[in-house]
């Protein structure tokens, strides 16, 4: 066995839209590695079927059907995950949904939304569990991003745009927590074949669209996991305001 | 299935490190080999090349330790070759030999400036260069390069350096294109502030200790904590990242993307 095994035992991790997807399999996969997992998900069936798949692998789990657009449900469930499991050590903002629309279509509810869900929801589930990982020194916040928030796209320019904020989150957090050691990253995945993407697409689209990535294929939500679970564990105590995109090769761009 | 360990690990694989007798290049080194990698030792520096190999042993991993000229691509073509036949064929190669020099662009001879080019473009080229048609015939391969935060954002010193770490990091964006094809991942670490002999050597601890106060987390790394990007670039955790950088560095560097 190696040093990665049961590396977050005894963590709390608040994993936003883990009912299905990328979400479900970051909870799962910090599960299996030890991890107690808060769950909460627009869609309460969903996200209690996660539970189970958390407890079946012997972890504790709270669980609420939450919109992250509403700031007083999130600091809510962000309160009763720490009573329930103890203080929050790792927060996933992965919470978020794709829309297809050319500017012209964009309606103010639509543009609204978008960025209520991905970037208002995300500052204020951060908000609220800061000030636990202030006072103990110890946290890991992910991010969740898009390879769109790093390279734009022809399309869903509100989505491509809220990702990006949470890149300059990342940024930000990461200076001005720095000091209580809370570290703050961001994932920004390429293709997935995960429940978005499947329901956008059709899979003759989907075929063409892996036949642009340079590995030829999207991912599984699994390949996402694993990079959140490493940057939310101590193998990274020394990486914090950095983006790592899984993405196939289709989006090489910075640094 | 989803499964928490088992894609970390490194069994029956072969990693070469290149400068792995000490510093960042023996912590990759040995956490491959603690994750069940045969390692390729290679450093010029003889004693310490052999200690390495002696820890790696101990951990029951295969070893094979060089000693080849990293400017010279015959010998290059020679030690793949050489590694073949004795483990097999590579399948990790960690582009990690490197040196430091902290000079002013007034200060940089063209002997400094040629050995700075040769040992991290030119040997990190050639390196390559010999494990690339392996990889291509089992359509399997991890390249990691090893740049620099220096490679990101320059510094007021050694522009030699900076300019090498960063055309390390032009080879990545390039490589990871023309041997996606080829399932070849090629990705880069961007190490911050380690402590490792080198600093030491040429810094001090009082200027360490200085230098580490501007880090936003406060300190610098310890050479493990780089291996631990490099070791998950390099495992099947990473199979659908190319063309990447991940730079530990406490938060000193926040540049890109």
């Amino acid at each position: 066995m190696t040093e990665t095994t049961m590396e977050l035992a005894g963590k709390v991790a608040l994993i936003t839209g883990a009912g299905d997807g990328m979400g479900r399999a970051h909870a799962l996969l910090m599960a299996e590695r030890g991890a107690d997992i808060a769950i909460v998900d627009l869609r309460g069936d969903f996200a209690e079927e996660t539970g189970r798949l958390v407890r079946e692998r012997g972890r504790g789990t709270y669980v609420a059907e939450i919109d992250m657009a509403e700031i007083a449900a999130v600091r809510r469930s962000a309160g009763e995950a720490a009573e329930a499991l103890g203080p929050i050590d790792i927060l996933v903002n992965n919470a978020g949904y794709g829309q297809r629309k050319l500017i012209e279509e964009i309606t103010e509810e639509d543009f609204d939304r978008m960025y209520d869900v991905h970037v208002r929801g995300s500052f204020f589930c951060a908000q609220a569990v800061i000030p636990a990982m202030k006072e103990r020194r110890y946290g890991k916040i992910i991010n969740i991003s898009s390879m769109w928030g790093m390279n734009g796209a022809p399309v869903a320019s509100h989505y491509c745009s809220a990702k990006t904020a949470l890149l300059g989150f990342t940024k930000a957090w990461a200076h001005e927590l720095a000091p209580w050691n809370i570290h703050v990253n961001a994932v920004a995945p390429g293709g997935v074949r995960s429940g978005g993407p499947l329901k956008l697409d059709d899979n003759d689209v989907l075929r063409a669209k892996e036949a642009k990535v340079p590995l030829k294929r999207y991912c599984q939500p699994i390949e996402i996991a694993y990079a959140v679970a490493f940057l939310a564990s101590p193998q990274a105590d020394f990486i914090t305001g950095q983006v790592l995109s899984p993405n196939g090769g289709e989006v090489i761009v910075g640094y | 299935m989803i499964s928490g360990h088992d894609k970390a690990r490194f069994d029956g694989k072969i990693a070469w490190i290149t400068g792995s007798g000490r510093g960042m290049g023996k912590a990759h080194a040995l956490l491959m080999a603690e994750r069940g990698a045969d390692i390729v030792v290679h450093d010029v520096l003889e004693v310490e090349a052999a200690e390495v190999a002696d820890e790696i042993r101990k951990l029951g991993r295969r070893v094979l330790v060089a000693h080849d000229n990293i400017v010279s691509p015959a010998a290059m073509k020679a030690l793949a070759a050489r590694i073949e036949r004795e483990l097999g064929p590579v399948d990790i190669l960690v582009n990690n030999a490197g040196i430091g020099d902290h000079k002013a662009i007034e200060e940089i001879t063209p002997e400094a400036y040629q050995r700075m080019f040769d040992v991290h473009v030119k040997g990190t080229f050639f390196c390559t260069q010999s494990v690339v048609p392996s990889m291509k015939q089992r359509s399997y391969g991890r390249i990691v390069n090893i740049s620099s935060i220096w490679g990101m954002t320059g510094t007021n010193t050694a522009s030699h350096y900076c300019a090498a770490k960063a055309a390390v990091l032009g080879l990545t964006k390039a490589w990871a294109k023309e041997l996606a094809p080829w399932k070849i991942m090629v990705n880069a670490v961007c190490p911050g502030g380690v402590i490792t002999e080198m600093p030491i050597k040429v810094q001090g601890w009082d200027k360490i200790r200085e230098k580490e106060k501007k880090v936003p987390i406060g300190r610098w790394a310890q050479p493990e904590e780089i291996s631990y990007s490099v070791a998950f670039l390099a495992s099947e955790e990473g199979a659908f990242i190319t063309g990447q950088a991940i730079s530990p560095n406490g938060g000193e560097t926040i540049v890109g993307f």
